[in-house]
């Protein structure tokens, strides 16, 4: 029997870096196909080509058997190709019928002369798509503005969608960045539901072990290339791992025992408004001591981002308290902050942490340029500056051509280099560390991860916000676990399990819990 | 899970509370302002002549106001900030009075000169909306295309404008320019004799019920068709609409170039309606103010309207206190529409959300 | 945040460092032609509709003798010019700052009401005092003026496109009212205000030698030498070996305050009888005035702040990414009221120098020609926000709008055609990909220059 779908020599090139190298792929029929691979290796320019929004440079792809071009997602839908991207495409203000039927409306038939401005038929569409919910056990509302609803929920439309233009193949792409373990597992069970109905599904992430609690088959790719293809009975961790990188990975981080000293910062009882006016930060306490990293656990939506922005100023808090070394900054702005002996590592390093249209040079003294050295008087010491940056670069290994470089010429992993580099120049008492490494390749997570340690080996009490289960279990010496904006529990990390910890993300709380 | 019945459209659309609030809120607050100027003016704006005549006359001035503010609304719904409707209303009142001028003397030798009369004017707001288009046109070309700052785009648009309008102007228009045949006439002129909702209602040229009709029907066409389905979805997130095959650009040049009528009607409505001369610069801010009232009525074409009619209502009212106070110094009263506009801007946009990817040029990738 | 389909893996090419010359060229190439061909288009509009191609050369003709040629023309494209560089600057610092400001028209007119009223009203004052006073107070009402919008945009997110626009058509109307009510010259049935005091007058570069017969006069003029040479003294040291011999900010300063005090000492004795016995500006009828001066001077400030100081660091912070701006610890809304204020300070500038300076009757009457506010800015995006590039913008702007007049006497074409090549030079300007169609010159790999990001309109 044909394959569903089978992409051969798929050759894609974008200025500066070849995204696909003659990449072959093949999803046969009512297989649940696991694409692995690390940031930046090309699984989803393959995807985007197999859903018509990239066209190849080289190479064919075939349906069922069929040789066929896709040269926009109009025709991959109309192939019965569906996908769910990575951040989501509803759009916010509108319904979810709104949102389903986009592309494709129905639209009252009396009125159907009118063409395009035909009365839209909102009932009809409802009514399918509450068919198709109870059929895949897919529960959503059709009713609801897609602003409210949950990320897993926002999910469930997205899958919705693909099935309401009758897709066969579904492309997930890192479907569970944004769940929590047991919302993953609902979803893994929801892909094997739908696998039993007849769909093929190839599902993307860079999670290895993941892909063993699913997938039928496993591909690796690695800098545009197909690495290979195995069977999860076949395979080791270590092994794709490996096949992932092109080296022998090292899976746990190294660290000694931490020496926990005086106490850097205390939050008391924090509540903080996200940009709807909801609470998201609904009465948040905890502790950072010096030489100690807290790990903050948690899916992103669940209050984290606030906390952050709340702690570093960027943010007005509602009520309580928050202290630095003794001094309250619940009211401070971000420089009284970073005067206080507090860097921050932001979240959306093209947001908050750089300004791309600037030199590496002006970027790297962001925070500190108003004062001395780099300042004297109104004027700018550009000599102090450079010489500093220059440092800077060597130091922590940035790779710019020169510091005059426009900070968005650099890779992903550079860009955070140049961040992690400016905020661990200065004499750090508190490091907030929020998604450090989100995106990046592992080399840079690497070292990210060692200068992080280096830091609390030096003294400084690091809060790190990390949506990576992996990455807080590695580095954390305490783990908190952030749900619906309060801190469920604090567990040492010695002894905190994944299972543990994946309930409290849940927000299911023991009956001892120690909040 | 539970969802919350009103989408943020309906959310956007009306005020907070029972139906019959916003109604009485209206006569509350236009009764305020009544009293407000007759104190002024010293009790001599009586209830049957003065109110309805002020009314009447702020339905009046809003025309262009809410013309200019539909044009923003289907341009920035789709994504596209088109600061130049000034430019584009200007352009089409000099068009239009052109073309009324010269194809009345052409067609005052073939028929009546009440029918010459009508069809050159039917001809001028057709060149006019014409060439509001060819604008609108050069905007989309240019933010769309060549990724050009909109709002940049729209100071082209506003410059080119003025310089066409006042070159062609002093060349061929200052002079010697042939009688045209004057503005539209008032479309029911028996009917605005009924007290009080006559002078409202009836006194008005063609245009202005034109302007009631076109907001009826864009908020049909942007609520309830699959058109303004997919324009709300290019304005707000382009990528999703994309990944459903829905091509962005050519959305946006269609909105742009569509919502340009509007902006064309509204020039038409300087030199067919208002007055049958042109003077350079004639729209004097009005495009901006439309803008303001569509930042007002939070992108909503009945919204729109809503602000225009303030607008109108403001400059009506200091039409009538000049009339009464002439030792009041002209100026006070002119600058207050422009007072207004700012105090609007700045009370109303904290909470108004406009299309979340408005001036951000779509990269295809 | 998945950076897949953008990033560049590993480090990009280091760009070949060009020469100065190649540098000039790269900038420039496609301003000029920009120019030259709305240039080339309006032409052709001209022949169209005058029917002969004879009008297009005698209005060309007419121009290029009236911006340069004939007598006093250079010296009045230089008067015209100095407005528009004032302008331009300001616009500038609120591009940098992320801020259309399209309000320096009416910061312009309000500048120079201020001044107009300083100048008047305030007698018995030396020129020593009188004048910068005069101009200070055309600084301060354009600052304010512009200092509004702007702390509406920071509190409120008020857009500053529409309320400095707004801002404008108020300060029309405000000038008019005071110029024909309260300010209204009571000798003179003109409707203007009564003429600035001799004191407070821009001097002409013909009446300077005069003036400087006055020890008051020459100490202003010391004064103001001593600074040039100052600035003077801090750019020899920086780019050249002296900065080897005096290390650190504060031993340049030192020595650069000592160079400007040395040579400011010897002009307050030389200048006058240096001024008195040989002075090329010989032509009384002749209008340019120090304004030109106190313009380049503004713009190598500007240039100063934006790229030498911590504020311009906050500034430009602010207009390339608001957000790291705020993470930075800058406070944005100072740094948007500041950046507004500086625009205003300088279109209010120009408004001063205009009334004390180039209006016959140093006085301001009731004429407004709009379209200043879209001009500046067309060429403040011309020069890309760059202040020298301004100056010579700024200059081919004003030679234009100087010789439309003879153009205008000389072919008949109306002088209001200008908007039109100003129109289409910054359609060009800003969409130069149009350049490359119509001329079919390949793209190059070059940045054609920042663009300018505005904010949203609401929200």
């Amino acid at each position: 029997m044909a394959p569903a779908l089978q992409a051969t020599g798929i050759t894609k090139r974008f200025p500066g870096v070849l995204a696909n190298d003659h990449v072959n792929f093949t999803l046969e029929k009512g297989e649940i196909h696991a694409l692995l691979g690390e940031n930046g290796a090309g699984k989803s320019t393959l995807m985007n080509i197999l859903y018509g929004l990239y066209q190849p440079d080289e190479g064919e792809i075939a349906i069922n058997g069929a040789l066929t071009k896709i040269v926009s997602p109009h025709d991959a839908i109309s192939q019965g190709i569906g996908m769910v991207h990575q951040h989501f495409m509803l759009i916010p203000p509108l319904t979810v019928t709104e949102n389903i039927m986009l592309g494709q409306e129905t639209t009252v038939e009396s009125t159907r002369f009118l063409g395009e401005i035909a009365v839209l038929d909102r009932d009809k569409v409802a009514g399918r798509i509450r068919q198709l919910s109870r059929e895949y056990g897919l529960e959503i509302d059709p009713e609801a503005v897609v602003a409210d609803l949950t990320v897993g929920a926002q999910q469930r439309v997205e899958i919705v969608k693909a099935l309401y233009r009758n897709a066969d193949i579904l492309i997930l792409d890192e479907p569970t960045a944004v769940l929590t373990p047991q919302e993953a597992d609902d979803l893994f069970i929801t892909m094997r539901s739908l696998v039993k109905q007849g769909k093929s599904i190839i599902f993307i992430t860079h999670k290895l072990r993941e892909v063993f609690a699913v997938a039928d088959r496993i591909s690796v790719m690695r800098s545009g290339q197909m690495v290979g293809t195995v069977k999860p009975a076949e395979a080791t961790q270590e092994m794709l791992a490996e096949m992932m990188v092109g080296r022998k990975v090292i899976l746990q981080v190294d660290k000694e025992e931490a020496h926990p000293g005086q106490e850097v910062l205390k939050v008391e009882d924090l509540r903080v408004q996200d940009d709807r006016d909801h609470m998201v930060v609904d009465g948040v306490d905890l502790e950072v001591c010096s030489g100690e990293i807290l790990g903050i656990a948690g899916v992103q939506g669940n209050g984290q981002t606030e906390l952050t922005e709340a702690l570093t100023g960027l943010r007005k808090t509602v009520s309580g308290k928050i202290y630095i070394l003794g001094q309250e900054t619940s009211h401070d702005n971000p420089r009284q902050i970073t005067e206080e002996g507090c860097s921050h590592i932001p979240e959306d390093r093209h947001k908050h942490g750089l300004v791309l249209s600037f030199p590496v040079r002006d970027n790297l003294v962001l925070n500190t340029y108003y004062h001395a050295p780099f300042s004297e008087g109104p004027e700018l010491d550009f000599a102090t500056i450079e010489h500093e940056a220059n440092e800077l670069v060597h130091t922590f290994d940035v790779r710019t051509p020169s510091i005059e470089t426009k900070a968005g010429s650099l890779s992903g992993g550079n860009q955070q280099k140049v961040i992690v580099a400016r905020e661990l120049s200065r004499p750090v008492k508190l490091l907030i560390a929020s998604q450090p490494t989100r995106g990046l390749d592992v080399g840079s997570i690497e070292f990210i991860h060692r200068r992080i340690i280096e830091a609390r080996d030096r003294g400084a009490a690091v809060l790190l916000i990390s949506a990576e289960l992996d990455e807080i279990m590695s580095l954390s010496d305490r783990i908190a676990v952030m749900y619906k904006g309060q801190i469920l529990d604090i567990l040492d990390a010695k002894t905190a399990t994944r299972e543990e910890l994946g309930l409290l993300m849940a927000g299911v709380v023991k009956e001892s819990a120690n909040v | 899970m539970t969802a919350t019945t009103q989408t943020i459209e309906e959310r956007r659309s009306s005020l907070k509370g029972a139906w019959w609030v916003t109604p009485l809120l209206i006569i509350f607050g236009l009764a305020a302002v009544f009293w407000l100027v007759n104190l002024v003016i010293g009790g001599q704006c009586d209830l049957k002549f003065c109110v309805p005549g002020t009314l009447g006359q702020a339905l009046r001035g809003a025309t262009p106001i809410a013309f200019a503010a539909l044009t923003g609304v289907v341009c920035e719904r789709s994504g596209i900030v088109n600061i130049g409707i000034e430019g584009q209303m200007l352009m089409a009142a000099m068009v239009a009075y052109a073309v009324n001028v010269f194809s009345f003397q052409s067609f005052q030798h073939m028929m009546s000169p009440e029918a010459a009369g009508n069809l050159s004017r039917f001809l001028a707001i057709i060149a006019g909306v014409i060439s509001s288009m060819l604008l609108g046109y050069l905007l989309a070309v240019v933010s769309i295309r060549y990724k050009v700052d909109q709002v940049i785009g729209g100071t082209v648009i506003n410059m080119l404008s003025l310089g066409i309008t006042g070159y062609f102007y002093r060349q061929f228009l200052a002079e010697n320019i042939p009688a045209g045949p004057g503005t539209f006439p008032i479309l029911f002129p028996s009917l605005s004799n009924i007290p009080i909702i006559g002078p409202i209602l009836f006194a008005q040229k063609p245009l202005t019920y034109v302007m009631l009709i076109c907001v009826v029907l864009l908020n049909y066409m942007i609520f309830f068709t699959p058109w303004g389905l997919r324009l709300r979805s290019v304005g707000e997130h382009p990528r999703a609409a994309d990944t459903l095959g829905i091509n962005v650009f050519k959305t946006r040049y269609n909105a742009v170039v569509f919502g340009s009528i509007f902006a064309g009607l509204g020039g038409c409505w300087f030199t067919l309606e208002q007055v049958d001369v042109f003077n350079p610069q004639m729209t004097n801010g009005l495009g901006f103010i439309g803008l303001a009232a569509m930042i007002f009525g939070n992108w909503n074409p009945f919204g729109a309207l809503a602000g225009a009619l303030i607008f109108g209502l403001g400059n009506s009212i200091t039409a009538t206190v000049s009339i009464f106070r002439p030792d009041i110094p002209s100026q006070i009263p002119q600058m207050l529409p422009y007072i207004l506009t700012i105090i609007v801007l700045t009370g109303v946009v904290g909470r108004s959300t406009p299309p979340a990817a408005e001036n951000q040029p779509y990269e295809k990738q | 945040m998945s950076d897949t389909t953008t990033a560049l893996p590993g480090p990009v090419a280091a760009p070949k460092k060009k020469n100065r010359l190649q540098q000039i060229v790269d900038v420039l190439w496609m301003p000029t032609l920009a120019v030259l061909t709305s240039f080339l288009i309006i032409g052709i509009v001209i022949w169209i509709t005058s029917g002969s191609l004879e009008t297009v050369f005698k209005a060309y003709n007419g121009m290029i003798r009236g911006a340069l040629i004939k007598e006093r023309g250079l010296s009045e494209s230089l008067v015209a010019t100095v407005p528009y560089i004032f302008l331009s600057l300001g616009v500038a610092v609120g591009f940098k700052t992320g801020l259309f400001n399209i309000g320096v028209e009416g910061q312009f007119y309000i500048g120079s009401v201020a001044a107009a009223f300083v100048g008047q009203a305030i007698t018995g004052l030396p020129a020593l005092i009188h004048l910068p006073l005069a101009i200070l107070a055309g600084a301060a009402g354009g600052a304010i003026w512009a200092g509004i919008p702007g702390f509406l945009k920071a509190k409120t997110g008020a857009h500053e496109v529409i309320t400095t626009i707004m801002m404008n058509y108020i300060s029309f109307r405000l000038v008019e009212l005071l110029v024909s009510g309260p300010l209204k010259d009571k000798h003179s049935t003109a409707v203007q205000t009564a003429p600035s005091q001799p004191s407070a007058w821009v001097w002409t570069l013909y009446s300077i030698p005069e003036r400087l017969k006055d020890p008051l006069n020459a100490l202003g003029v010391a004064l103001f030498v001593a600074f040039i040479f100052y600035m003077i003294g801090r750019w020899l040291i920086s780019s050249t070996t002296l900065k080897q011999r005096f290390v650190g900010a504060r031993q340049q300063n030192l020595a650069s305050l000592i160079f400007g005090g040395v040579i400011g000492l010897i002009s307050f004795f030389v200048l006058p009888l240096l001024t008195s016995a040989w002075w090329p500006f010989q032509d009384k009828y002749d209008r340019l005035h120090i304004g030109l001066i106190l313009a380049i001077v503004a713009a190598v400030v500007v240039w100063w702040l934006l790229w030498k100081t911590s504020l311009g660091f906050e500034l430009r912070t602010v207009g390339a990414n608001t957000n790291a701006a705020r993470y930075a610890g800058i406070n944005i809304t100072r740094s948007i009221i500041t950046s507004m204020a500086i625009s205003g300070a300088l279109a209010g500038i120009a408004g001063a120098i205009e009334v004390l300076g180039v209006s016959a009757c140093h006085c301001l009457p009731m004429f407004f020609s709009s379209g200043y506010g879209f001009e500046s800015i067309a060429i403040a995006l011309m020069a890309k926000n760059d202040p020298f590039g301004i100056l010579a913008a700024a200059f081919l702007w004003g030679a234009i709008r100087n010789g439309a007049d003879l153009m205008e006497l000389n072919s008949g074409v109306s002088k209001y055609i200008i908007s039109l090549i100003q129109a289409l030079a910054l359609l060009f300007v800003s969409a130069p990909e149009l350049l490359r169609t119509i001329w079919r010159i390949p793209a190059s790999k070059g940045t054609e220059g920042e663009a300018v990001q505005s904010t949203r309109l609401g929200g």
